[in-house]
């Protein structure tokens, strides 16, 4: 408009405030600037590690390894598909264990545990449980299962994988189902709906795309999870069998052992094992965000 | 009408003009506690039969509280409780032999932001019917048209019953909240600031449908809108700080109030 306004803006402003202002621009400045420093450090650290994953995994990553077993020291060739499809089993025995419990149990904390001492205890307790190291998971569940049974099994490694699920998916569901407005409950209630009604009819439905992004997530944490499997479901080199009582082999202990070996093709076995096992998080984290958006927006 | 038969217990002359329709609920000392917190204090009023009651006063004087009381819906919280009488038809609706779902379906409610379920329009409206009764699809659809239709939004969603309730706008959940509530055929319909959340036009909807519900429903209104209770009420009760002070017709509540304090609500001087 008038070219002398913004000179007398520009001139009174440093008077008016003084030296805040200035150390405030300053303490901007850093902070962004640190922000972005850390921000380029993890970017970079993150990018490295997939670009590594990428470039040593796609030489292993080959039809063959969907089709063929692990094979044994020394030979040539071979696969890696009695792990992948142990891997599924083993996920899905912990997945279908830990959903009931997993959802039950958070409802609880959500719904009726809501004004309860206990729920708070069971609420710590839980919260301990997210946190504690995998491994523990797995001895428990070597003197649990596979001591009293005498052998290494499917059944152990579910179980295992099941117990590290289960507060992830009660943890997602208790805080999902508490997002559901209080006064949408009230108006179940007021229509003279019981609690369970109200419960199952109005706030999981509500809540279902958390819970389901909840499940998903759990579903990702274990299928990378390799110490709780260390100690029940080991490992099997021959072909995947029904029977779920003897060892059964997998992605993550697979990539443990073959990576530690000195023949070449299992190394590259593993990282390509490695590489699938990203891969199915990435794709999995995908699924949960795409799950969860609609009702964001909402 | 079948509400004649409880006047004979309730002392109509005690705080009002006996005007109106019969009495259907009648509150004999009531007090309400928030923990320690005293929330009522010894509140005697009451309501008549297809008659539009609004109760005003300033923000936390208890309207609300005392709204909450009638269908018990406090009762979700541990630590809210309530002493005294809530005569409905004669029957003490605090008593705790009430059968509390029974109790909701004669006493809907209405809340301040719409409150649609996550489910399709149909299913919204059906929700409350689907509750005690398994009623042949076409009775269903019929009761849920009824429902929609009472409430002036059978027009607007008849071509697309199937899509979700959330989709609509706000005075149309609100609408649909109260098609959902009157399709359980309540004897009285609670409603708790229920324009509020709204824009005029749809506030005005709202105004001429609650006009409307007056006709079959004794209707309880809560209201910051001093103009609005004055347009759909025939009885305003004015409340501060827990208590009751006055309660009358609204044509002499707002004319010519008897307390100083009514009167200086009313009029704007605090609040």
């Amino acid at each position: 408009m008038d070219a002398s306004n913004p000179m007398t803006i520009s001139d009174a402003a440093p008077r008016r405030s003084g030296r805040v202002r200035q150390s405030r621009r300053v303490a901007d400045r850093v902070l962004r600037t640190a922000c972005l420093i850390a921000t380029v450090v993890g970017a970079v650290v993150l990018g490295s590690i997939l670009l590594m994953l990428i470039v040593q995994g796609v030489r292993g990553f080959t039809p063959a390894m969907f089709m063929h077993p692990t094979p044994g020291p020394g030979s040539e060739g071979g696969g890696i598909a009695n792990a992948i499809l142990g891997s599924l089993v083993l996920t899905g025995i912990g997945i279908t264990i830990a959903t009931p419990i997993g959802v039950m149990a958070g409802t609880y904390l959500a719904e009726y545990g809501r004004f309860s001492k206990i729920a708070g205890l069971i609420r710590f307790l839980n919260d301990i449980l997210l946190s504690a190291p995998s491994i523990l998971i797995g001895l428990f569940v070597y003197t649990l299962m596979v001591r009293p049974m005498g052998t290494y099994s499917g059944w152990a490694g579910g179980v295992a994988l099941a117990i590290i699920a289960v507060p992830v998916i009660v943890r997602t569901t208790e805080d999902m189902m508490r997002l559901v407005p209080g006064t949408l409950r009230e108006a179940g209630a007021a229509l003279g709906a019981p609690p369970s009604t109200v419960i199952i009819s109005v706030t999981w439905r509500a809540a279902s795309a958390g819970i389901v992004t909840g499940i998903i997530l759990a579903l990702a944490r274990i299928a990378g999870e390799t110490a709780p499997l260390l100690f029940t479901a080991l490992n099997n080199n021959s072909w995947f069998s029904p029977d779920l009582m003897g060892g059964v082999a997998n992605l993550p202990v697979m990539i443990y052992q073959f990576a530690l070996s000195p023949y070449p093709n299992w190394q590259s076995l593993a990282w390509a094992g490695a590489l699938l096992i990203t891969a199915t998080i990435l794709v999995l984290s995908i699924i949960a965000r795409l799950v969860i958006k609609p009702q964001m927006s909402r | 009408m079948n509400a004649a038969s409880a006047i004979p217990t309730v002392d109509l002359t005690r705080n009002h003009a006996n005007e109106g329709g019969a009495v259907r609920i009648a509150v004999k000392g009531l007090n309400f506690y928030y923990g320690s917190f005293h929330g009522l204090k010894n509140v005697d009023i009451n309501f008549h039969d297809r008659q539009v009651t609004a109760l005003i006063g300033p923000s936390g004087c208890g309207k609300s509280t005392l709204l909450r009381c009638f269908n018990r819906i406090y009762s979700l919280y541990p630590e809210q409780r309530a002493e005294g009488q809530i005569l409905l038809d004669g029957q003490n609706v605090l008593d705790p032999s009430v059968d509390l779902n029974d109790l909701r379906a004669r006493i809907g409610m209405v809340f301040q932001k719409p409150t649609p379920f996550p489910m399709s329009i149909y299913d919204n409206v059906a929700f409350g019917l689907r509750l005690y009764e398994k009623l042949p699809k076409s009775e269903l659809d019929g009761r849920v048209e009824q429902a929609l239709r009472k409430s002036a939004l059978w027009d607007e969603v008849k071509d697309k019953l199937r899509q979700a309730g959330t989709g609509l706008s706000g005075g149309q959940q609100q609408r649909l909240c109260i098609a959902r509530t009157v399709a359980q055929s309540p004897e009285v319909i609670l409603f708790d600031e229920p324009t509020s959340a709204l824009d005029p036009i749809s506030t005005g909807r709202i105004e001429e449908l609650i006009e409307q519900l007056r006709d079959e429903f004794t209707i309880v209104i809560v209201t910051h809108n001093m103009q609005q209770a004055a347009r759909i009420s025939q009885f305003t009760a004015f409340m501060y700080l827990g208590e009751l002070i006055e309660f009358g017709p609204t044509n002499r509540m707002f004319m010519n109030p008897v307390e100083q304090r009514t009167q200086d609500y009313i009029t704007g001087r605090f609040g």
